[in-house]
């Protein structure tokens, strides 16, 4: 089973960076959620025997790649994200949908706030508060992937 | 406090049921110092400049792949447009052609004239530049500045430094080159520096761009500055960076600030910057470089009446410049 769920994991991770290289523009950038993350979020939840920290370095690092950004800002972003979802992984079984829809909506942040904070210090300036849009939108996905019977753990479904 | 937090930690997870591995914050500690190493390295010390340069060329066959559904859409749209379209834009690029054309006579003639006058002066030849046409891949991905991704790389023979223009006017400037695509930092990015001129009256000033809203800067301008409604901007050529009498920007507003010496102007960029897919790499002017006169705008007539004025102050640095500014505009 571990083999076939690699697998899966692979095949997802290849899917949220293709269409993170998808030719993005405008507004569809600006409401563009996170499809790296979300993935990853959703691994470290459901398979923390399969991915941890370290994984989500490695994914930060190509999303800086693709990105054209400075290598380590996306990781530095994504490593912190991943202690807090490894972190409160195993209350996560407790969580009721909503619970579990807030939880991920604030590892979203955590994440934006990071790569904020990084920029800021590299002399970027602040564009508004549609920059946290990507948050609200992932979350939207997370909740449609949810709707569609993804099963993404937490209480009343079968694990 | 990190202990503590440590310690809390430790404790949630005290009874290690299965193995694990390093704790988590462990791990946390040490990718975060890897990637603040990581992070300097690559800023400061430009160690990872090749690195990125073949990782890139890796990711160049995906980055295709993900565009194909696009560039499909828009072929087929393509195909599929009316016939009545098809022939109206047929008549509006006829008009324009010959429009173009007439202006291209004005030009080559005024070239000539241009070039005897110099040889009489002794002055020193003007310069050329050749220029490559692209298309681009995408915009950046990075909400904090602003760039896009054209098609043409060292392949092309493109270089860091060149200016790149669409149709109506400057658009950006190369700052990283990949093998097979290279990256331009456009006009609106706080980063982004150029030399220019107002064409009504001559006088010189350098354009930064705004980073938030897609507009242009003119820093340090004295607050009685001779800028009026609708003037337009052009690029001055004395960095030897960018042909000179490009269209950059057109004033769009002039607001009032009493509480700064400084004239507050509104400037929009000329350029499609954010709407056009075809654009053009201009290399940097070099002498003797003798190619078909690659700008055929009727910017650069306008431009002629206003140059003789500032000729003698412009000629002794145009020699010495070119070699040294490229790098200095790039960041």
């Amino acid at each position: 089973m571990p083999v076939n769920k690699l697998k899966t994991l692979y095949f997802s991770v290849l899917l949220a960076f293709m269409s993170l290289l998808l030719p993005w523009s405008q507004a569809a950038l600006l409401v563009r959620p996170d499809f790296m993350l979300l993935v990853l979020i959703f691994w470290l939840i459901r398979a923390p025997n399969l991915c941890n920290v370290g994984t989500a370095w490695m994914l930060g690092l190509l999303v800086d790649l693709a990105a054209g950004m400075v290598f380590g800002q996306y990781a530095l972003a994504y490593t912190v994200t991943a202690f807090f979802a490894v972190t409160y992984q195993r209350r996560l079984v407790l969580f009721t949908g909503v619970q579990q829809l807030l939880y991920v909506f604030s590892l979203l942040l955590i994440s934006q706030v990071m790569l904020l904070i990084i920029k800021t210090f590299a002399g970027g300036q602040f564009i508004g508060w549609l920059y946290f849009l990507p948050s609200l939108s992932g979350v939207m996905l997370w909740l449609l992937a949810m709707g569609l019977g993804l099963n993404t753990g937490g209480r009343g479904r079968a694990n | 406090m990190a202990r503590h937090l440590y310690n809390k930690i430790e404790q949630q997870q005290a009874p290690a049921f299965f193995v694990r591995g390093p704790s988590p914050f462990a791990r946390l500690a040490f990718f975060s110092v890897l990637s603040l190493a990581l992070m300097a390295s690559d800023s400061r010390l430009q160690y990872l400049a090749s690195m990125r340069q073949s990782l890139q060329t890796l990711l160049h066959p995906l980055q295709l792949l993900a565009n194909a559904p696009t560039q499909l859409y828009l072929n087929t749209t393509e195909y599929f447009s009316t016939h009545d379209s098809l022939l109206s834009e047929n008549q509006q690029l006829k008009k324009r052609d010959l429009m173009q054309s007439i202006a291209l006579q004005k030009l080559n003639l005024l070239e000539q004239e241009n070039a005897h006058m110099r040889v009489l002066l002794a002055a020193q030849v003007a310069l050329k530049e050749s220029s490559v046409a692209a298309e681009i891949l995408h915009v950046g991905r990075d909400p904090f500045t602003r760039k896009v991704l054209i098609n043409r790389g060292q392949n092309h023979k493109i270089l860091p430094g060149m200016a790149v223009v669409d149709a109506a006017g400057v658009i950006g400037q190369v700052t990283r080159v990949y093998p097979l695509s290279s990256e331009v930092t456009l006009i609106t990015d706080t980063s982004l520096a150029m030399p220019v001129q107002i064409e009504r009256n001559g006088l010189r000033a350098i354009a930064f761009g705004h980073g938030r809203d897609s507009t242009v800067d003119l820093p340090y301008l004295p607050a009685n500055v001779d800028i009026k409604r609708g003037d337009r901007l052009v690029t001055s050529g004395i960095d030897g960076v960018y042909p000179a009498g490009l269209a950059v920007a057109t004033v769009k507003q002039i607001v009032s600030a009493p509480d700064t010496p400084f004239a507050r102007i509104v400037y929009v960029p000329a350029g499609g910057v954010e709407n056009h897919r075809q654009v053009l790499v201009v290399s940097k002017p070099q002498l003797g470089s003798i190619s078909a006169p690659s700008l055929t705008e009727p910017v650069k007539l306008g431009l002629n009446q206003a140059k003789p004025a500032d000729k003698k102050q412009s000629m002794p640095n145009k020699s010495a410049k070119p070699a040294k500014s490229s790098d200095a505009h790039a960041r």
